[in-house]
């Protein structure tokens, strides 16, 4: 067993890794910019451009229920949803194609807008000199208003980066859906009507109608021009309409053209026409102004898709991973690693390099291994999530013994292994390569339950997904966390970085000792909040067998007698003190922990959103760093607790230290797997909650505090 | 309309008004209109006074439809442009009063107390802030969005209604640039000249009104 794997064979499989990832992203929709109201994409109807084409893109909103953006004429309030592009190659972009508007009453007024799902089609022009081979960059800086009865302002930058080919290659998906939308834009009307004054309002004449239109409404691209709120009164004249409109306050008419959307119904079918209509000489203002762009409009679509897309997903998780390096329990154990590759930089890169390989390749099996479990426990329908290896107390104490022994190995109490493996020794013997393929098992076990703040959303989506998806996602994670030690592996130059070998790590080596101590402690409480007091007693009585037993080892070696006595000894006491933690950490009922915070249940939360109070539920884990965190630098803070009781928000806790599939349910309803979970429930029945990021501010719940209890979900007043 | 009115005959215009309305399509629309008597009103200020339009007839007087919470008050006040408005205003003698006419459990609803917080915190110079929780008071001057802008002459009639600025935009960066409607229509005022734009679109947050009761 001396090399089964040679360096040749391994930088295949992990390159053929890393290109796997990217294949499986859609090349023709962007990564989402996502909020709790609005997930926007750009989508493109190609996957390859060809020179001197024109094709279509699209700014997909996603909008949750209640919310709505806005028309180029937002109506009574609002701001219409702009683009600013910057396009690589020379390419152009034209204005945004509109769909149809709705009315959206917010009583007394109305805002020209659009709910569920929307489309806004662009063309973009290829110049014929764009260079084949090249790619074509389309960024759409994009800003828009989203209101419910409150409204915020997003903005987001959207990114597609499609090759230039020499015969364009169509995204067949992409294409028919934003088809689908351009079918549905308003055609241009047949007719060109009419504006005059009649009295205090306006009359405006269409002439060819069809004789079965219905429900007409004219929504006009200018807001000076109508009062948006009033209603339209038809009359009806043979194949002539006369639509009475309402004149707007802030009435002014610049140039002898207006125009704007007509919708009506056909039947059961909604129809909209782009209409032109001259004005009166006698309405229009002194002052001329720029012609107003043709609209085009559409019903939005109500189109699915997921709430992230795979490739934003995968750059989660890689940023996650690389993120997870720096938890105080992992950091320590990639140091030595890299220090190890410092010591024998020079004398052998190649082992050096060997040794990240097998780091990465324990990182992958080990992160593989617990996907593969995580995703075949869902599909057996346990509801599980991550982080649920420390929801047995046995193995948290075990982890918290881990944590001991690297802390004593660190300080120099003991040496792993007896010979071989000794720092100063061949790194490449056998001891060094299970060392370090055992190093990247560690740090995956030890790091996984720290859900660093971007790898939620990215896990959520893994576990939902096809098991072949959700692998990729894992795999990259795994990849991002493997990353820095791999990555010093290979390049000498990174590890010249570091001063020489001397003293002064082992002084530092040391001193990694202590997050690894403060790791223990902490998982010694995570025990104690899942099994009590025994779970305390469990931990400690493990910490103190292993001690003992890797002194009694250490102490004896050499000596082939006393070995086998000493052996035989650690095995006994090992056994003990295994049993005794099996007996002892049973976990005790789940109890909420915080003072002010009351145990979660939906049925709770139904109710009290039914009383009309808002509700505040926290998904927490006290093995969830995150977690904590948050509950320190935020939810118990005054200001909040202030602010809470003010507003009388309920603050309920969904405890999910020990497994709790009521728990992982709700988890998964709003596309997590995982913890730390935010939710604010509106005080109203059945109100959708508020989703508030994982990384939180006192300032940050108090405005969602805010938002859930100083609104009403608007009354169905459509 | 043209003649002059004095505030004695507000009421027979508001009746007017009130027929006018009752003819036309029902909307948002209200008695407020350029050249005409503005709507008079009666609301409580945030120290718990009732104060009415009446009582500063020979003063012009502006009214800034607010709420602290929109994205579009956000901007002008995190700016201070608004609040050096309504300090410059205060030096010409110009009453300004800040209308807040969310009702109980909406955006931008708030106590006397809470007013006069928000007052004091973002350094704010209203000469008083009228409490509007029946959204009467936005009713009849038909205010549409958070920030709407009215400027009333000395003489009691509405000289301007609309907007703030021509930057229709919550981003700070709008700012910049910006030609101030209501400084225009003041310093237009001043000069004796009629308000070149005295009717604008009004943009930002709709106003939350309250249902009518």
């Amino acid at each position: 067993m001396a090399y089964p794997l040679t360096r040749q064979l391994w930088l295949k499989a992990v390159l053929a890794l890393a290109l796997l990832a990217p294949a499986l992203a859609q090349a023709a929709e962007s990564s989402a910019v996502t909020s709790p109201r609005v997930t926007a994409t750009l989508l493109s109807s190609r996957e390859a451009v060809a020179p001197g084409e024109r094709f279509q893109v699209a700014l997909v909103q996603k909008i949750a229920p209640g919310w709505h953006t806005y028309w180029a004429n937002p109506g009574d309030s609002g701001e219409p949803t702009r683009i600013t592009w910057a396009l690589s190659q020379g390419a152009t972009a034209g204005e945004i194609q509109w769909p149809a508007p709705k009315a959206i009453p917010v009583e007394p007024l109305v805002n020209f807008g659009f709910e569920g799902t929307v489309l806004l089609p662009v063309e973009i022009t290829v110049p014929t000199e764009a260079k084949i081979g090249e790619r074509l960059t389309l960024q759409a800086a994009a800003t828009w208003l989203v209101c419910e009865k409150i409204c915020i302002p997003e903005e987001g930058t959207l990114t597609l980066d499609l090759p230039v080919a020499p015969a364009a290659v169509v995204a067949e998906a992409a294409q028919s859906r934003i088809e689908a939308a351009r079918a549905q834009l308003p055609a241009p009307a047949g007719f060109r009507g009419r504006l005059a004054g009649d009295g205090e309002g306006l009359a405006l004449t269409l002439p060819g109608l069809p004789a079965g239109a219905t429900e007409l409404r004219f929504f006009p691209l200018s807001d000076t021009l109508i009062d948006h709120a009033a209603a339209q009164e038809i009359r009806r004249a043979g194949d002539e309409a006369t639509v009475r409109l309402a004149r707007s306050t802030a009435f002014k008419i610049t140039g002898d053209e207006i125009t704007g959307v007509l919708t009506y119904r056909e039947g059961a079918v909604s129809r909209a026409l782009g209409v032109a209509a001259d004005v009166e000489p006698a309405l229009v203002g002194a002052a001329a102004g720029p012609a107003t762009a043709p609209a085009t409009v559409s019903i939005p679509l109500p189109a699915e898709g997921a709430d992230l897309t795979l490739w934003a997903a995968l750059l989660f998780a890689f940023a996650g991973g690389l993120i997870l390096n720096l938890m105080p329990c992992v950091l320590p154990v990639l140091f030595i690693k890299a220090l190890g590759f410092a010591q024998h930089a020079q004398a052998s890169r190649s082992q050096v390099r060997e040794q990240g390989l097998l780091f990465l390749a324990g990182v992958l099996v080990t992160f593989m291994a617990l996907a593969t479990l995580v995703i075949a426990l869902g599909a057996f329908g346990t509801s599980v999530g991550w982080g649920f290896q420390l929801q047995s107390p046995p193995l948290v104490i075990a982890l918290s013994v881990v944590m001991t022994l690297i802390g004593l190995n660190l300080l120099g109490a003991f040496e792993i292994g007896t010979s071989a493996a000794g720092v100063g020794h061949g790194l490449a013997s056998r001891g060094g390569r299970l060392g370090a393929f055992m190093t990247g098992a560690l740090a995956v076990v030890v790091a996984t339950p720290c859900t660093a703040p971007f790898m939620g959303a990215a896990i959520g989506y893994a576990v939902t997904q096809p098991p072949l998806l959700g692998l990729s996602v894992f795999l990259s994670l795994a990849l991002g966390f493997a990353l820095p030690v791999v990555a010093l592996s290979f390049a000498p130059g990174l590890l010249r970085l570091l001063p020489k070998p001397g003293r002064w790590m082992l002084i530092l080596k040391q001193a990694f000792a202590f997050p690894m101590f403060a790791t223990a402690i902490w998982l010694i409480w995570v025990a104690s909040v899942q099994a009590g007091p025994g779970g305390v007693l469990a931990a400690l009585v493990a910490v103190l067998a292993a001690g003992f037993i890797v002194w009694l080892v250490g102490v004896t070696r050499g000596s082939g007698r006393a070995r086998l006595a000493s052996s035989l000894a650690a095995v006994l006491v090992a056994v003990g003190a295994g049993w005794f933690v099996v007996q002892s950490a049973v976990p005790e009922v789940a109890q909420a922990r915080a003072g002010d915070a009351q145990a979660w249940s939906p049925e709770r939360v139904a109710a009290l959103q039914a009383e009309g109070r808002p509700v505040f539920v926290n998904f927490t884990a006290a093995w969830c760093i995150t977690c904590l965190a948050n509950e320190r630098v935020a939810l118990s803070r005054q200001e909040v607790k202030d602010a809470f009781a003010e507003l009388k928000v309920t603050y309920l806790k969904a405890d999910w230290t020990n497994r709790n599939s009521q728990i992982a349910m709700a988890l998964a309803e709003q596309g997590r797997a995982g913890v730390p979970l935010y939710l604010f429930y509106p005080g109203s029945k059945g109100a959708q909650p508020e989703i508030l990021p994982q990384l939180l501010t006192p300032d940050m719940v108090v405005t969602a505090a805010r938002r859930a209890s100083g609104k009403e979900i608007r009354t169905a007043t459509r | 309309m043209k003649a002059k009115l004095t505030r004695q005959t507000f009421i027979a215009g508001l009746a007017l008004a009130g027929f006018a309305l009752a003819a036309a399509p029902a909307s948002a629309q209200s008695a407020a209109k350029i050249g005409a008597p503005a709507p008079a009103f009666e609301a409580v200020d945030s120290d718990g006074k009732t104060r009415r339009l009446s009582e500063f007839a020979g003063k012009t007087v502006i009214l800034e439809w607010t709420n602290h919470d929109c994205p579009y008050v956000r901007k002008h006040y995190n700016s201070a442009t608004m609040q050096t408005l309504q300090k410059d205003m205060a030096k010409e003698g110009v009453v300004w009063l800040s209308v807040i006419s969310s009702p109980v459990g909406e955006q931008g609803h708030v106590d006397g107390a809470k007013a006069n917080e928000l007052t004091k915190s973002r350094n704010a110079a209203p000469a008083a802030v009228l409490l509007d929780p029946n959204s009467k008071v936005a009713r009849a001057y038909g205010a549409t969005t958070t920030p709407h802008m009215y400027i009333v002459d000395p003489k009691g009639t509405l000289a301007y209604m609309g907007a703030i600025d021509d930057k229709p935009s919550a981003s700070a960066a709008s700012i910049e640039g910006a030609k101030s409607y209501v400084r225009q229509a003041m310093a237009e005022l001043k000069a004796g000249k009629p308000v070149s734009e005295a009717s604008t679109k009004a943009y930002g947050c709709a106003v939350k009104y309250a249902p009518v009761s």
